[in-house]
């Protein structure tokens, strides 16, 4: 009798122990994958603002440095520089916006304006005003961004590089 | 396959002689209700590191971080606001509970040789129980926190000779700082926690070899023929009771909604500090030590108290047991208990009447309220307090207090010669002004209207209308609009005041756009002009004497006493991450609908945002303008 009510105890003992274990852990397990549920860094905009329309000139492609915001968890840090661009506008307003980076190995490009072509100084790749691969090791053009110009604005989707 | 594995690991470790010690000890007397204190005190502490260790993985200990992440944990994961609240709750309940385990043990006389020392251990228990409710207060970096934990370190200063060496030494420097923070950290969640857990040990050891220390009237014979098992008997009884614990813990925490965190620490501030419950028997004690008595208070009463403790297993050497044989023991832990209760009540009776905590603890939620508002935006590096840097309502307050305040009566506090601006601009406001001008509330008897003689729902139409043309009303009820514009145009109203047309003047104020952000600007700097008060006006005008900014600040700060408006700043945050209530969700969309023009007008004026997508700009714009363009 007395063995068969400590068996008993027993398994009421660890059940209920369980149940207890369940109740506290189900919220901490909820806290610590926090990071899974949310997003905890990220910039704050989708499309970055670079300027106005009026200040970029037609055909010369123009570098611009690119400012956004970012959140860190509970921070905020604002006019942080993301990286620059190449942009140019066309004759019909609309815009054509490159990265700086070659796409063979990363390096800076740079504008001749002489000869009218993007040059890549580490392995001499040339692109064109329109991005397009010239000669040199460049396995692609040069990667784009999309735009859309809003009260003379002009945006960039700086997260979306194509 | 498990069994192997279990077995491969005994024959390492002898892991199941380890088990059988632990869960095998003999109970003698039979497993009881009384004996489960001990372990409910260790399954809250565990329950408090459980918590204590998650929320650590979030947290940062800095003057400019520590605030912003516990909002991070409060505000902006799901269930932190429900471990934080377990582990700030908790610290209450261990307190509870400890007073209860250590009266349990004075009555039962468990503190008599041979276990002198289990009650040394569990002294030193309570107070690094007491130290981890000290320093887990300051963490949150809150005003609370930062206030009444500066009341503690001030009372480690009145130590004769060393006072101001070990003050300085838990404060990280002569200020409060990031060193603070740094050293009451690794207090709360290094040595205190070791320390803690080294005594733990010790105690339950020393509870092992002595047994439980059963009712005085439990006959040895008893004692001797009743022989249950740890486990499952006393366990059972102790996990039953974890239950209940954890039930009524959470039970509170969903109750309360969390843990309270209140605004970013202000040091500039003149916060009335108060400490946790537990603490106010001390801090009521210091109100009678005044002066060079202060010492007694802080240190020669305690310490007293300390002592009495600590020696009390070597002064009562009574063989009994029994209360009644231990009576002038009994009458000092009582008299000092009743001290301390009756000491506690005095300090919350005082604070519950005294007007000025009221206020300023009302003043505090709403300021708490706003920093979580102001958060979402994001907390500048700069730290916790930069949220209100920019906020107008903050600025528009202190305007207030410096400039208004004189005259005008705000929640009880302020002069009587100006209408009482307690809820300003609320429905509730107007319809009393309208029902009787020459309250003592608005114009007294210096009021030149009369009351408006019509039914209550008349009056409350009216008020719905001359409201709604600030723009900014909340709620409003198309009809009760309709028949109040009907009953103002063509009632006796727009006889004394010009309603319609911005320039028109008669007899008394210009009502067109009565209380909106510009029609409040135009009043306060010229009062006296023809179109409001005109020869009439008692008010001073501040034309010239608020900038630009100043003005719009006020004007903000007055708009947010009434819960009827919405301000124009609090609209639009970053669309994606903010949720505004739907309410003000619709007025919302209908306000940036109708200022988009003209926000688009200061974005070509101060070209500051222009970059921002037009929906997000609104809200960021009307701070920036404002602020930033200074």
């Amino acid at each position: 009798m007395e063995k068969s009510r400590r068996s008993f105890l027993k398994i009421i003992s660890n059940i209920l122990g369980g149940t207890l274990a369940a109740g506290i852990l189900a919220p901490i397990i909820g806290l610590i994958i926090h990071p899974w549920l949310k997003e905890t860094v990220y910039g704050t905009e989708d499309f970055i603002g670079i300027g106005k329309l009026d200040d970029f000139p037609v055909g010369i492609p123009k570098k611009v440095t690119v400012t956004s915001s970012k959140m860190d968890a509970w921070n905020i840090f604002e006019g942080l520089v993301m990286g620059s661009v190449w942009v140019i506008r066309q004759k019909d307003d609309s815009l054509k916006v490159f990265s700086t980076n070659c796409p063979h190995l990363g390096c800076g490009i740079d504008w001749i304006n002489d000869v009218s072509r993007f040059l890549c100084p580490c392995h001499e790749g040339v692109f064109d005003v329109n991005g397009k691969t010239i000669s040199g090791p460049a396995p692609r053009d040069m990667y784009s961004y999309r735009t859309k110009v809003e009260n003379n604005t002009v945006f960039i989707d700086y997260k979306n590089i194509t | 396959m498990a069994n192997k594995i279990y077995e491969w690991i005994d024959n390492r470790t002898g892991l199941n002689k380890l088990l059988k010690t632990a869960l095998d000890e003999p109970v003698h007397g039979g497993a009881r209700w009384t004996y489960i204190f001990g372990s409910g005190l260790i399954f809250l502490f565990m329950l408090q590191a459980i918590t204590g260790i998650v929320m650590a993985s979030f947290y940062s200990p800095s003057s400019t971080t520590a605030w912003g992440s516990v909002y991070y944990i409060q505000e902006q994961t799901s269930f932190g606001w429900f471990v934080r609240g377990v582990h700030h709750f908790g610290s209450s309940a261990m307190m509870i509970l400890a007073i209860v385990h250590f009266f349990q043990v004075f009555i039962y006389g468990a503190y008599k040789k041979p276990r002198e020392l289990n009650w040394i251990t569990g002294v030193f228990l309570l107070i690094f129980l007491m130290g981890f409710g000290l320093t887990g207060y300051l963490l949150p970096w809150d005003q609370k926190g930062y206030w009444a934990t500066q009341v503690a370190t001030n009372i480690m200063g009145t130590i004769p000779v060393i006072g101001e060496y070990i003050k300085v030494l838990h404060q990280g420097g002569s200020d409060y700082g990031n060193f603070t923070l740094t050293r009451f950290f690794t207090l709360h969640v290094f040595i205190l926690p070791i320390s803690l857990v080294f005594f733990l040990f010790v105690h339950v050891a020393l509870f092992r070899k002595h047994g439980v220390t059963p009712h005085w009237k439990i006959s040895e014979k008893l004692l001797k023929e009743r022989v249950d098992p740890f486990w499952p008997d006393q366990v059972f009884k102790d996990i039953v009771f974890a239950m209940i614990l954890y039930a009524i813990l959470a039970g509170w925490v969903f109750w309360k909604g969390g843990a309270e965190l209140q605004a970013p620490a202000d040091p500039a501030s003149n916060y009335l500090a108060r400490p946790e419950w537990y603490f106010l028997f001390l801090f009521q004690l210091l109100k009678y030590c005044q002066g060079n008595l202060l010492i007694v208070g802080t240190v020669i009463i305690p310490m007293i108290g300390l002592i009495f403790l600590f020696v009390l297993p070597f002064i009562d050497r009574t063989p009994s047991n029994s209360p009644s044989k231990r009576i002038p023991f009994f009458a000092t832990i009582s008299s000092g208990m009743a001290g301390a209760i009756a000491l506690t009540v005095l300090a919350m009776h005082h604070d519950a009447h005294d007007i000025h905590i009221i206020h300023q603890r009302e003043d505090a939620e709403i300021q708490a309220a706003r920093a979580v508002i102001l958060a979402k935006k994001g907390i500048h590096p700069e730290g916790g307090m930069s949220i209100f840097l920019n906020d107008p309502i903050y600025l528009g307050e202190k305007i207030f207090k410096q400039n208004c305040n004189g005259c005008h009566k705000l929640k009880g506090i302020g002069g009587d010669n100006a209408p009482d601006f307690t809820n300003f601009g609320s429905r509730e406001w107007l319809f009393g002004l309208l029902k009787n001008p020459k309250d003592k509330k608005y114009f007294g008897e210096s009021g030149v209207m009369s009351p408006v003689k019509l039914p209550e729902e008349s009056l409350r139409d009216i008020t719905e209308f001359l409201l709604s043309q600030s723009g900014n009303l909340l709620n409003t009820s198309t009809d009760s609009l309709e028949r109040g514009k009907e009953l103002t145009l063509k009632g006796n109203c727009a006889i004394c005041h010009p309603i319609g047309d911005k320039n028109a003047i008669k007899i008394a104020p210009n009502l067109t756009d009565y209380l909106s952000e510009e029609w409040l600007k135009e009043f306060i700097k010229n009062p006296d002009d023809k179109k409001f008060y005109g020869t009439k006006n008692k008010m001073p005008g501040y034309e010239g004497k608020l900038s630009a900014n100043e003005l719009d600040a006020l004007v903000k700060y007055l708009i947010s006493l009434s819960n009827d408006h919405l301000l124009v700043s609090e609209c639009v945050l970053h669309e994606k991450r903010l949720t505004v209530s739907e309410n003000s969700q619709q007025t919302c969309n209908k306000l940036l609908n109708s200022f988009d023009l003209k926000m688009q007008e200061s974005v070509k004026n101060v070209g500051a945002v222009s970059f921002l997508t037009p929906s997000i700009h609104f809200g960021i714009l009307t701070e920036k303008y404002l602020f930033a363009s200074k």
